[in-house]
């Protein structure tokens, strides 16, 4: 499945990016992150409550990040086993700043495995673009934290 | 002898119970001290298993054993009736134990004191896998440099094929016009009702196994498990009760059918498995799964020259018990109803990371008449010619016993008159009326279009030379002390009514009343061996061996009578269930009955007792045809499809009972409209199968259904005393091509001449809007 | 589809099922019909602990007219709604959008309270509440709040209820005057659900132009939602052909559309359209 968009923040690229990259503000955001370390350079292990409505899993979940080029590009890696099933996704992020602001143009693939790609299938697409939508609005907060500070 | 009830619609002797939740399924059996089993199957299509930890399962409350594939290493592996030439056999055990090859592979079973404690344990199954690249398209699976899922072959082509008779490159360069099309069967779901379940329990006194599965084959299973276990056959007691549909599904022998047994040999206690509806739909095996290319050559005037398809078969990862058969039926059938003096079918069958394909009501013969079916369609519309005038253009004079139709497959049909039941059907329909009704309709701008299809099957599989396993079938009838007639069948019944039908053919034989019939089957201990029902061959095969052994038991009968009248058995009359002598002296076939199991007067020469057993072997398989004509009307801002008439003349020679037919023939059309409009079994490009439940494999539901007018022609079919064919399948044979060709035609304005099925509304849709947008 | 294991608990009257919600907290899930629950605890996606069923308290199951407003209990059953010639009479959308729903067995069951709390992306009510601009009476620990139904569908299978609170009412004014309903739907061939599901109230004033107009969609989009722009531009129409096209072309602006194997969200979106333009036709035509 595909998962594609842009989202824009107020705030400057350079900040912008050192959010993404930042493991303590990328748990924040990462929707249902409890818990989130360091497993390597640019590798975290994490537990991960994500779902819809009651409908709620706990993934452990490991995040790598690759292809980093400050501050324009990253790919992000997220690959996580549950007992219903298995989620991988992976993306690439292009940052583009305008006029203080920065626009993140997302495009990747996400795939599910097992019982929720069984049973799943309608909702799926809904879950990953509403996941998507919470991560991007929690990164606005975040990075507004950080400006404002 | 007045026939009483042979040709009646006779209601269904089964059905009170089965409408009272009163009949027993394998589920519905209960045991004492029984043990239930789970599996844990694979998530994944294609992966190396690392590891499986079952530490934790196996201390869990109420765990009694998990077991492994290194554990089931000793059981055999799973059969495949089917040899091809230079095929490659994957050895398929009963639990994966070094890869996965398709999601719901079983990897582990969990067995516990009841299924909850057993579903508990098998969340703490650990499996670590190792991701393979994953093969799920059946064309591209040949190419080399497609991964290979079982490495030791070296390639995904299980084999390669050709068959077919007549020199088709020659027809091809002398054809006229050559018509091209990709044509593509997809896989589709069985989807009994009654999912699979098996039952075991073992005796280790008696060192006697006894095994309740939902199966179609008894007798046959019975054999393959033994095997698989190791043990005497006549140890292994197989009783298949209440069978809640198969369609081909059960028509096989499954890993957890024998897993069962071998558990309960272990533990010493009954265990039980029943499936889930998701189970269902991963791991018993699906129908379909062939895309193909056809070339035709015809001349201007339509007459077919010659046929080739050249198909790519998708196997699945393994193979189940006649899995690399099917396409050999397709090839069988592709000359359909029509002389066609060439015809080559070449194979390619490849595995991909996919449940097995198998028999699916029909198999092989609805890929076959879909392809033959859109191939006169296409000369039609590619000529400029009428789609009748192209079938007749084609067909066979009518022909019988003394001139079979010998067609470029290698087949003799029996006999047929395909004029008979096209000119009823075109009549029925009121079809010029139709096409009026369509133009006026076209007028209007509303889309509109017809479809017909004339098809031709093989059934009552089939002669013993020309199936893997005996085409025979087998009964023994018994008149009781008391008069009640018992009937032994080997061909076990999952829904097809033949308690009811049989009952009709003693009742009129013996001439006693059906509710003293009673029809026994499913059961190894009881039944003599039996091939099963599938293939359309339950009546023609099975219900011939009862009238054959009906035919014994009369004989016996009669010359007992003839001893107790005093007279020669030449001289006796048998009419309503009594002996006549010449003089009018009579004796009922109760007394006589009577007599046999007395035994105080019976000529010398006779042994007690009134019972006899006949195998039947046929001579030939039969080929029962008709011709289905839908009309449909496509709603021009949405595509959705609604029907508006739905015509149906079947010929399956001779009939039992109208109401079973009527029943098969309405189950059939459904199945095809399943094929046609809904149905589809989907993997995604991991191997996942994203079409896993209900909610989104669209099975037709009643509310979907149109109006089905159906009539028949009953054309005898020559092969065997009553003349039937067989009609199980004859709805999902003849029905899609029909309803596909409706909707090409309705959209045959935009510019379609084909589309590939399910054709879903969002897809017509398309062609619309871009028509119309085009022409803006 | 064997479920993990969990407690049951009856609740006898409303307040009963607040305080046992209140001690199990996250560990408890309502049961109403359970036909969205049930299947997904045998599917294992969902196990709570304890299961409080609050299908068996009679206060909460009920259709009465009161104070212009109709109230509908949130264990009514979706039967019970088909059924009622109270509904027939006053609001004849509630009965109609009840008989899309499901099969017989499931309209036995099934609640309008368990569905719109459930809040399917593709489920009938939540059109129909939209469409009626209904009322939802939720009651938690600290007491009583009334929720507007186009507030209450938040996200995916997301209401505004929260942790703690049970639906206990939903509240519907009487329409009054000259006024037309309908519910269509495409049904999706395998779930039932909606593919596109629309259910429009429209009022009509002296002048024979539309008063105003309640458009419900579901089935398009991850929550249903109410499609102003159709509304708006219906307001002061003659219900012409002309104008009913032009306001259902805007049944799905603005909409990020759902897709699965049937429809793609392109598709599901034209059907909006289409079905919203049919769904008023209908209403109108029913206007009296």
């Amino acid at each position: 499945m595909k998962l594609e968009g842009s989202q824009t923040i107020q705030a400057a690229r350079e900040r912008v990016f050192a959010a993404l990259t930042d493991p303590d503000i990328l748990a924040k955001c990462i929707p249902g992150c409890e818990q989130l370390h360091k497993a390597g350079e640019n590798q975290y292990t994490a537990k991960l409550s994500a779902g819809v409505g009651s409908i709620k899993t706990v993934f452990n979940a490991t995040i790598t990040i690759e292809e980093v080029v400050a501050p324009s590009h990253y790919k992000l890696v997220v690959e996580g086993k549950a007992q219903p099933g298995f989620v991988k996704g992976s993306g690439t992020l292009d940052l583009e700043e305008h006029d203080g602001s920065t626009t993140i143009r997302y495009t990747g693939e996400v795939n599910v495995g097992g019982m929720l790609a069984t049973v799943g299938q309608r909702m799926i697409q809904a879950t990953a673009n509403m996941l998507a939508a919470k991560f991007f609005a929690a990164l606005e907060t975040e990075t507004g934290k950080v400006s404002a500070a | 002898m007045a026939e009483k009830y042979v040709g009646r619609s006779v209601k269904r002797t089964e059905d009170p119970r089965m409408i009272q939740g009163l009949a027993h399924y394998v589920d519905d059996i209960r045991l004492p001290d029984t043990l239930h089993a789970v599996f844990v199957r694979s998530i994944y299509a294609h992966a190396r298993i690392k590891s499986v930890d079952v530490s934790e399962a196996k201390k869990a409350p109420g765990v009694v054993a998990v077991y492994i594939g290194q554990d089931v290493a000793k059981i055999g592996p799973v059969p495949c009736g089917a040899a091809i030439p230079d095929m490659k056999l994957p050895d398929h055990r009963v639990l994966a134990s070094n890869k996965v090859y398709f999601v719901g592979h079983p990897v582990a079973v969990v067995v516990a004191e009841d299924k909850y404690a057993a579903r508990d344990a098998a969340d703490l199954i650990q499996v670590d896998y190792e991701e393979l690249p994953v093969v799920m398209d059946e064309e591209k699976a040949a190419a080399k440099d497609s991964p290979v899922i079982h490495e030791q072959f070296g390639t995904n082509i299980a084999y390669k094929l050709t068959a077919g008779e007549g020199d088709i490159e020659a027809a091809l360069k002398a054809a006229d016009k050559i018509v091209r099309q990709k044509i593509v069967n997809q896989r589709l779901a069985p989807i009994a009702m009654e999912p699979r379940g098996v039952l075991a329990r073992y005796y280790r006194g008696e060192q006697e196994l006894t095994l309740w599965t939902s199966t179609q084959i008894p007798h046959m299973a019975r054999t393959s498990i033994a095997v698989m276990l190791g043990m005497p056959e006549n140890k292994l007691r197989l009783i298949a009760p209440e069978v809640g549909g198969g369609f081909g599904s059960k028509l096989n022998v499954y890993a957890e059918e024998a897993l069962m047994g071998w558990i309960s040999m272990q533990l010493d206690r009954p265990v039980k498995w029943i499936e889930g509806r998701r189970e269902n739909m991963q791991a018993t095996i699906h129908g379909r799964g062939q895309a193909g290319y056809i070339e035709v050559a015809c001349k201007k005037d339509g007459t077919i020259t010659g046929l080739r398809y050249n198909v790519f078969a998708d196997m699945g990862s393994y193979f189940q018990l006649l899995t690399p058969a099917i396409p050999t039926l397709t090839g069988l059938m592709l000359s359909g109803c029509y002389k066609i003096p060439a015809i080559q079918m070449n194979v390619t069958a490849t595995f991909t990371n996919k449940v097995a394909t198998d028999a699916y009501r029909g198999a092989g013969r609805p890929e076959a008449t879909f392809v033959i079916e859109r191939a006169l369609d296409l000369v039609a519309v590619e000529l400029g010619l009428d789609p009748i005038a192209v079938r007749r253009k084609n067909f066979p004079a009518p022909f019988g016993a003394e001139n079979p139709f010998k067609t470029a497959t290698g087949l003799f049909y029996d006999s047929g008159d395909y004029e008979l039941s096209l000119k009823k059907a075109l009549e029925i329909s009121n079809y010029d009326k139709l096409r009026a009704d369509q133009k006026q309709a076209r007028s209007e701008g509303r889309i509109v279009g017809i479809g017909l299809s004339t098809y031709v099957e093989i059934c009552a599989i089939g002669p013993s030379s020309a199936t893997p396993a005996g085409g025979w079938e087998s009964a023994t009838v018994r008149i009781e002390p008391t008069c009640k007639v018992t009937i032994l069948t080997g061909a076990s019944p999952h829904g097809q009514g033949q308690e009811t039908s049989f009952a009709q053919i003693a009742g009129d034989h013996l001439g006693v009343n059906i509710n003293d019939v009673t029809v026994i089957h499913g059961d190894t201990a009881i039944v003599q061996y039996g091939i099963g029902t599938f293939g359309s061959r339950g009546t023609a095969v099975g219900g011939t061996a009862v009238y054959m052994a009906l035919e014994k038991l009369k004989a016996k009968a009669t010359t007992l009578a003839a001893h107790l009248l005093q007279t020669e058995p030449g001289k006796v009359t048998f009419a309503d269930g009594k002996f006549t002598a010449q003089g009018g002296k009579s004796v009922t076939i109760q007394e006589v009955a009577l007599a046999a199991h007395l035994a105080r007067n019976l000529p010398p020469d006779m042994e007690p007792g009134l019972s006899a057993t006949s195998f039947f072997e046929p001579k030939n398989f039969t080929f029962p045809f008709g011709t289905h004509i839908a009309m449909v009307e496509i709603d021009r801002e949405t595509g959705e499809i609604q029907f508006k008439r739905y015509v149906a003349v079947d010929d399956c020679g001779k009939v039992i009972n109208p109401l079973l037919v009527h029943g098969q023939v309405h189950g059939g059309i459904v199945q095809s409209m399943g094929q046609a409009l809904y149905e589809e079994v989907v993997y995604d490009d991991q191997g996942q199968l994203v079409s896993g439940t209900l909610m989104d494999y669209a099975l037709p539901r009643a509310t979907m259904i149109p109006w089905m007018e159906l009539d028949r022609t009953e054309t005898p079919s020559p092969v065997n005393p009553m003349g039937v064919k067989g009609v199980g399948e004859a709805g999902t044979i003849g029905a899609t091509p029909a309803i596909v060709s409706a909707v090409v035609d309705a959209l045959a304005p935009f510019g379609i001449r084909h589309l590939d099925m399910p054709i879903k509304p969002e897809a017509i849709w398309r062609i619309i809007s871009k028509k119309s947008a085009g022409a803006a | 589809m064997i479920p993990a294991q969990f407690d049951y608990i009856a609740a006898k009257s409303l307040d009963e099922a607040l305080s046992l919600l209140a001690r199990h907290k996250d560990d408890a899930k309502l049961l109403a019909g359970g036909h969205s629950l049930i299947p997904a605890m045998k599917l294992r996606l969902m196990q709570p602990g304890v299961l409080i069923d609050i299908s068996r308290i009679k206060e909460l199951s009920y259709i009465r007219e009161e104070g212009g407003q109709l109230r509908i209990g949130a264990m009514t059953t979706h039967y019970q709604i088909e059924s009622s010639d109270l509904l027939h009479r006053v609001c004849p959308l509630l009965p109609e959008t009840a008989t899309h729903l499901g099969d017989v067995q499931v309209r036995n069951r099934g609640t309008i309270g368990g569905s719109l709390v459930h809040a399917d992306p593709a489920a009938d009510w939540p059109a129909a509440i939209l469409a009626l601009d209904a009322e939802l009476v939720v009651k938690g620990p600290k007491g009583e709040r009334v929720i507007a139904s186009a507030d209450f569908f938040v996200d995916l299978l997301t209401t505004a209820i929260q942790p703690g609170e049970i639906l206990r009412e939903i509240r519907i004014a009487v329409p009054k005057g000259k006024f037309g309903q309908a519910y269509v739907k495409f049904r999706h061939p395998a779930s039932g659900f909606a593919v596109a599901g629309i259910a429009v109230s429209l009022v009509k004033d002296g002048a024979g132009k539309c008063q105003s107009a309640g458009i419900g969609i579901t089935g398009i989009a991850p929550k249903a939602y109410r499609a102003k722009g159709v509304e708006s531009a219906l307001k002061g129409s003659a219900f012409d052909d002309k104008s009913l096209h032009a306001a259902a072309s805007h049944a799905a602006d603005g909409v990020e559309a759902n897709a699965d194997l049937f429809a793609s969200g392109e598709y599901r979106k034209h059907l909006a359209v289409i079905y919203t333009r049919r769904a008023i036709e209908e209403a109108a035509a029913r206007i009296r």
